[in-house]
């Protein structure tokens, strides 16, 4: 048999090979596998490489070391995922370089990190300042972790005691001037109830490269035409500004009235409706 | 501008608010909204229903604004 033929019957094989053994070994982003799981697959790929040159003639002696490299790895995953002790044994330990806002020097040696790589490395989690930091670790993937001091971490709506209406994630319901049938289905709502909303902000289909509905049912569009300010709705402002306008309006009959059983009614309903624009606020105003 | 008059023109704000939070409680996909907005509904229908009382009572007092 020529030497070429063989080659390229051992890379188509070596190939399919391949394939169905990296899809074995899961899925894995390739930038925070750790240094056993590289030192696995580069073996692997160099066997397969040496294998399909024909630089291995004896494929025996090939797919053999290949065959204990992949079973060995999927062995041993599957170990770390029964044991946590094999788990850290096999991919190593997460390393804390930080605790209580003091560095532990100790682990900054183990790991063979220098305090300015330390900084460094704080500084691509915007925690430029040693004094923000509470707690740091070096995960065994080599990926860093950090948690600030509670006072330096960033306020949430639950800090600021805000309310906030609760919100799924839009659906893409037009791109590039086509509807979307199926979000807009998942919405249940139906394609004239979109030509409506179109219509109300005065935008023909054509003309709408994206359009998205979030849950509260609310129509943003972007359109092809950027001369063009997006019209956005403001029915919503619109109608918090209208209840508020309604408020006033009972708070002065009220001192107007010369009826005190009126008087009382007005009162009670002015309360009433600054009550709901207290509740409506987060879900009308955003 | 009469008394009663004005009550409608509230009157006819707050209808037109309902309508609109009508639609909103029926397009709201999370429970937590649509029960806001069922509440924002009732109150506006109290709220309603108490002002047109009223408005028969001042259309009463003044029979020769009815209608303005």
């Amino acid at each position: 048999m020529n030497a070429w033929v063989q080659v390229l019957i051992k890379s188509v094989s070596i190939l399919i090979l391949l394939l169905a053994v990296v899809r074995l070994m899961g899925k894995r982003n390739i930038a925070s596998i750790t240094p056993f799981h590289m030192v696995g697959y580069i073996t692997i790929a160099v066997l397969a490489a040496l294998v399909s040159t024909n630089v291995i003639t004896n494929p025996a002696l090939g797919l053999i070391p290949l065959g204990v490299w992949v079973i060995s790895i999927i062995g041993l995953e599957y170990l770390a995922l029964k044991s946590k002790w094999a788990h850290d044994f096999i991919y190593g330990k997460e390393t804390v370089l930080i605790e209580h806002g003091r560095v532990m020097e100790q682990s900054l040696l183990k790991a063979r990190l220098t305090g300015d790589e330390l900084l460094r490395m704080l500084r691509t989690k915007n925690a430029f300042s040693l004094a923000d930091v509470e707690f740091a670790v070096l995960e065994a993937t080599g990926d860093f972790s950090v948690f600030l001091k509670s006072d330096k971490k960033p306020a949430t709506a639950r800090d600021l005691n805000i309310k906030i209406a609760p919100l799924a994630e839009p659906q893409t319901v037009i791109l590039d001037g086509n509807i979307l049938n199926d979000p807009l289905a998942s919405l249940g709502l139906a394609r004239d109830w979109l030509g409506t909303e179109l219509e109300k902000l005065g935008v023909s289909l054509n003309n709408v490269f994206v359009a998205q509905v979030d849950s509260s049912g609310e129509l943003y569009v972007d359109l092809f035409d950027d001369s063009t300010q997006n019209p956005q709705p403001k029915v919503r402002e619109m109608l918090y500004a209208g209840l508020e306008k309604s408020q006033a309006d009972l708070m002065s009959f009220a001192l107007e009235t010369q009826s005190k059983s009126a008087k009382a009614m007005y009162t009670k309903n002015a309360e009433k409706l600054e009550e709901l624009l207290k509740i409506l606020k987060p879900y009308l105003l955003k | 501008m009469t008394v009663a008059s004005q009550v409608k023109q509230v009157l006819a704000t707050l209808k037109g608010s309902q309508g609109t939070i009508r639609l909103y409680a029926a397009q709201a996909q999370e429970e937590e909204t649509r029960a806001v907005y069922d509440e924002a509904m009732e109150t506006t229908t109290e709220i309603i229903h108490d002002l047109e009382k009223r408005l028969s009572v001042l259309e009463y007092e003044e029979p020769h604004y009815k209608g303005n």
